[in-house]
């Protein structure tokens, strides 16, 4: 049983940590960017929701809409603004430049909130459900729940939907896309707006559970690699496998190893991955034309 | 020739500083060493790795824990330090060389940075812990290294000799075949340069510089501490780089002198440091994106021959 | 001498060359041409060690080459451009040119890394050489502008004399006179000739201009998915049922 409640937990923070690496995949697969910034703009939508919350006194519902709409327009604004100005540059300055906004963002969020920690009050409160020696928080359903929805809703839309087809045709080749009169840039921005936006959800899920701090971003990012690496970096399934997986193994470890580990896991999941099976577990092979 | 200009004038620096200016000043020659080791690899060889910081934290650690647990003094720790730190540039150019994806160095290096400080924080006895290690005074070949002056006078010899050996290195056929692999690395195999070994090579030598600012480094504040290698740490590196010019010796030095005196003036606002470094980082990639270098190659004409030659 | 024996390509399904079999020897020029997607640049990839051979052997003078790694086979004497262009765009022409002398630079790492004076001496020499080999090509104006600053027809110029800076036995050159002007393209066929000619190189050429081809090379190989249909002088060649229905006929 103790290994259940372990999985459990594990599922639950792994979920957070699909979204995660899924938004960052979304981008990437969208836009061949690989956002190092991604985890701070995790951060800001968890920040935002605490921002109206505590200090506006909103709801927490409407905040959480409010988060994951200013995300996305951030995510566009930052995409319009800053990326595809350094489009004819290498690609490190894409790197540089994902890195800048994150630790601008994280500035933004230690200002406000200082050197403290801070707790989010209690959001849910409706008492766990008891399933034999199992027990489920409100947390972790209101979790499965947000998640499941939103992956379901995602992959119907990417496989089924005509925007879908849109993406996939820019995902596979920009050049074509452009030629049957897709307007790739608006793709590029919205894509990014999607991407900062899925993200966001992810730091509003968690808000309520953690104590929050600026340098949430980086341990989101760390994390978010980790699960893209081990399901196969570039794939959206694979994010989302990845995610799951590296949250349970994470709570695993700390409940059968040591609880010092489970910081590191990750860390350790990211040089085994590449070190024994760089691919993951679905990613594809890439043949470079020479 | 022209390279001694420069530290010869800086001769006569203690000379009219106090001894807080001569500590920056000594911090700046610091950093001049980690930005010099860190542009190798990110501006010349064009590698993004998130592995600078690891670097430098790997040098002062183990100069740290050989003076402080062994006894060892400075000058005999100034090599092992460069050591320990061109193992880690080595094997981080075992991934480069692997490499399916582009990303997945910067995210390994990332991984193995955080995973070294995670290691320092839990090391206990050996490490310090999250308090650190303090390092005890030493001294170079008998010169006391207790006054900034002293500090400086050995840190500027050993600064020197190192940044005229890459600069050596930059301007040869070695640094060209750098610059080559990361220009086109498919067609600078077809010239018969074994491109795998100068990957390993830039790697190497980078970890190697790196290592040892980290020793100066070590001596220089006194204490090693976890949190002064983290990530917090390694925008200000990628700043010197980018600001200064990369894959310009020239724009590490001046990257290093412009910046390292300013997390100072922040430390007493939250969120001023990463806000300022992060806008610096968005602001040079938008209007200046080859850095402070090219600026001064643009105004002095002597300065646009090396900013070639070293390109 | 490069002798391919029976040489196979395959890339996931797909056979890229079949039962390919070609001899060429120093001081002729052999010419490679067929439609887009026959596989002629997969063979230069295969014989200079990009793409793995899946069937037969490559050899030079007698050597096997096949499944060394690119910059072994260079170091045996092949150098190659490439169809996209294979210069290192930041660096100037005369640095791209000194890359191409690398292998004969004498500089130990050691004498570098502590500016020795040989090391300095060999790296002088490098630069007049390189210096030389550009004013021979009439190109020595160009010799400090960044290469990404060039022309086209520059760039390619560039390219080759890059390639044949360390007086390679072997040159493959991958449709060098694409988007250059007549006039220039005159220049190009003088070169190769000289190449062939008077210092003996063993030439490969891909190219799609077939006046270019008729004018330059003693040997014409055609190539149709991934087979090569005919070979022979370029007047026969011209004459052959089987390559003007596959090829020529349709220009």
């Amino acid at each position: 049983m103790f290994a259940l409640q372990l999985a459990l937990s594990g599922l639950a923070q792994g979920a957070i940590y699909a979204l995660v690496a899924l938004s960052m995949c979304v981008v990437y697969r969208a836009t061949t960017v690989v956002n190092f910034g991604h985890g701070d703009l995790v951060m800001a939508g968890a920040f935002v929701v605490y921002v109206l919350v505590v200090l506006a006194g909103l709801p927490f519902l409407a905040s959480a809409v409010l988060a994951v709409a200013l995300l996305f327009l951030l995510g566009v604004l930052i995409e319009i603004g800053l990326i595809e100005r350094i489009k004819a540059g290498p690609h490190i300055g894409f790197a540089l430049m994902c890195i800048g906004f994150g630790y601008v963002l994280r500035g933004i969020a230690r200002g406000v909130w200082g050197r403290e920690v801070l707790p989010m009050p209690t959001v849910f409160d409706f008492p766990p459900v008891i399933a034999g020696d199992l027990v489920v928080t409100a947390d972790a359903l209101i979790i499965f729940a947000a998640v499941g929805v939103l992956l379901a809703l995602f992959f119907v839309l990417f496989y089924r939907s005509s925007a879908g087809r849109v993406m996939q045709a820019v995902c596979q080749s920009e050049r074509g896309a452009a030629l049957v009169g897709i307007n790739v840039r608006a793709f590029h921005g919205v894509m990014w707006g999607a991407g900062a936006a899925l993200g966001a959800v992810g730091g509003v899920l968690i808000a309520p559970l953690t104590l929050l701090h600026p340098g949430l971003g980086a341990s989101f990012l760390i994390k978010g690699f980790a699960a893209m690496t081990l399901g196969g970096f570039g794939s959206l399934g694979g994010a989302v496998a990845g995610g799951l997986l590296l949250g349970l193994a994470e709570q695993w470890v700390g409940g059968y190893v040591s609880t010092k580990l489970i910081d590191v896991t990750a860390y350790l999941v990211i040089i085994l991955v590449l070190a024994l099976r760089p691919n993951g577990l679905f990613g594809r092979a890439v043949a470079e034309r020479v | 020739m022209r390279f001694y200009i420069l530290p010869l004038a800086a001769l006569a620096i203690p000379l009219v500083a106090n001894p807080y200016t001569q500590f920056m000043v000594n911090l700046m020659l610091v950093y001049v060493l980690v930005a010099v080791g860190f542009n190798l690899v990110l501006g010349n060889l064009g590698q993004l790795a998130f592995a600078n910081t690891a670097l430098f934290g790997i040098g002062a650690y183990s100069a740290a824990m050989l003076m402080a647990h062994a006894g060892w003094p400075f000058w005999l720790v100034i090599v092992p330090a460069g050591l320990a730190g061109a193992a880690a540039g080595f094997l981080a150019s075992v991934t480069a060389l692997r490499g399916i994806r582009v990303y997945y160095l910067a995210i390994v290096t990332l991984a193995f940075g955080e995973l070294l400080r995670w290691s320092y924080i839990h090391g206990e006895r050996a490490t310090g812990g999250t308090d650190g290690l303090a390092v005890p005074n030493s001294h170079f070949f008998g010169i006391a290294l207790d006054s900034e002056t002293a500090r400086f006078y050995v840190f500027l010899l050993i600064v020197t000799v190192l940044v005229k050996a890459v600069s050596n290195l930059l301007q040869s056929k070695i640094g060209r075949a750098i610059v080559a692999i990361r220009d086109n690395e498919l067609a600078t195999a077809s010239l018969a340069i074994p491109t795998g070994r100068y990957i390993v090579l830039a790697f190497t030598l980078s970890g190697f510089v790196v290592g040892i600012a980290g020793s100066l480094f070590a001596v220089l504040i006194g204490r090693v501490i976890p949190e002064s290698f983290g990530l917090i740490e390694l925008i200000l590196h990628f700043a010197m780089v980018l600001v200064g010019g990369l894959g310009s010796l020239l724009g590490s030095v001046l990257g290093a002198v412009a910046l390292t005196a300013l997390p100072e003036f922040f430390r007493r606002f939250p969120g001023l440091y990463e806000m300022f470094f992060g806008g610096l980082l968005i602001v040079f990639l938008l209007v200046q994106p080859r850095g402070l270098s090219a600026l001064a190659a643009r105004w002095w004409q002597p300065l646009r021959d090396r900013y070639y030659r070293e390109h | 001498m490069l002798e391919l024996q029976h040489v196979g390509v395959r890339f996931a399904g797909l056979q890229a060359l079949s039962d390919v079999s070609l001899t060429a020897r120093g001081g002729a020029v052999h010419a490679l041409i067929g439609p887009n997607g026959a596989g002629k640049t997969t063979l230069f990839n295969a014989i200079s060690g990009y793409v793995a051979l899946s069937a037969g052997t490559i050899a030079l003078d007698g050597a096997p080459i096949h499944g060394l790694t690119p910059h072994q086979i260079a170091a045996k004497g092949l150098r190659r451009t490439f169809q996209n262009g294979g210069l290192f765009a930041e660096l100037t022409a005369l640095e791209n040119v000194l890359a191409g002398l690398h292998a004969r630079i004498d500089a130990s790492f050691a004498g570098i890394l502590f500016g020795s004076r040989a090391a300095r001496a060999a790296e002088r020499e490098a630069l007049a050489r390189a210096r030389e080999l550009l004013r021979a090509m009439g190109v020595a104006h160009l010799a400090d502008q960044p290469v990404k600053t060039l022309s086209g027809g520059q760039q390619r110029t560039i390219e080759i004399v890059r390639a044949v800076a360390a007086d390679p036995p072997l040159l493959l050159l991958d449709e060098p006179a694409v988007g250059l002007a007549p006039p220039v393209r005159a220049q190009l066929v003088d070169l190769i000739r000289r190449l062939a000619g008077e210092r003996g190189i063993a030439v490969l050429l891909i190219e799609h201009a077939v006046d270019l081809v008729m004018a330059v090379a003693d040997v014409v190989a055609v190539f149709n998915g991934g087979v090569k249909i005919a070979e022979g002088a370029p007047a026969v060649i011209r004459r052959d049922p089987a390559v003007l229905e596959a090829y020529l006929g349709h220009v």
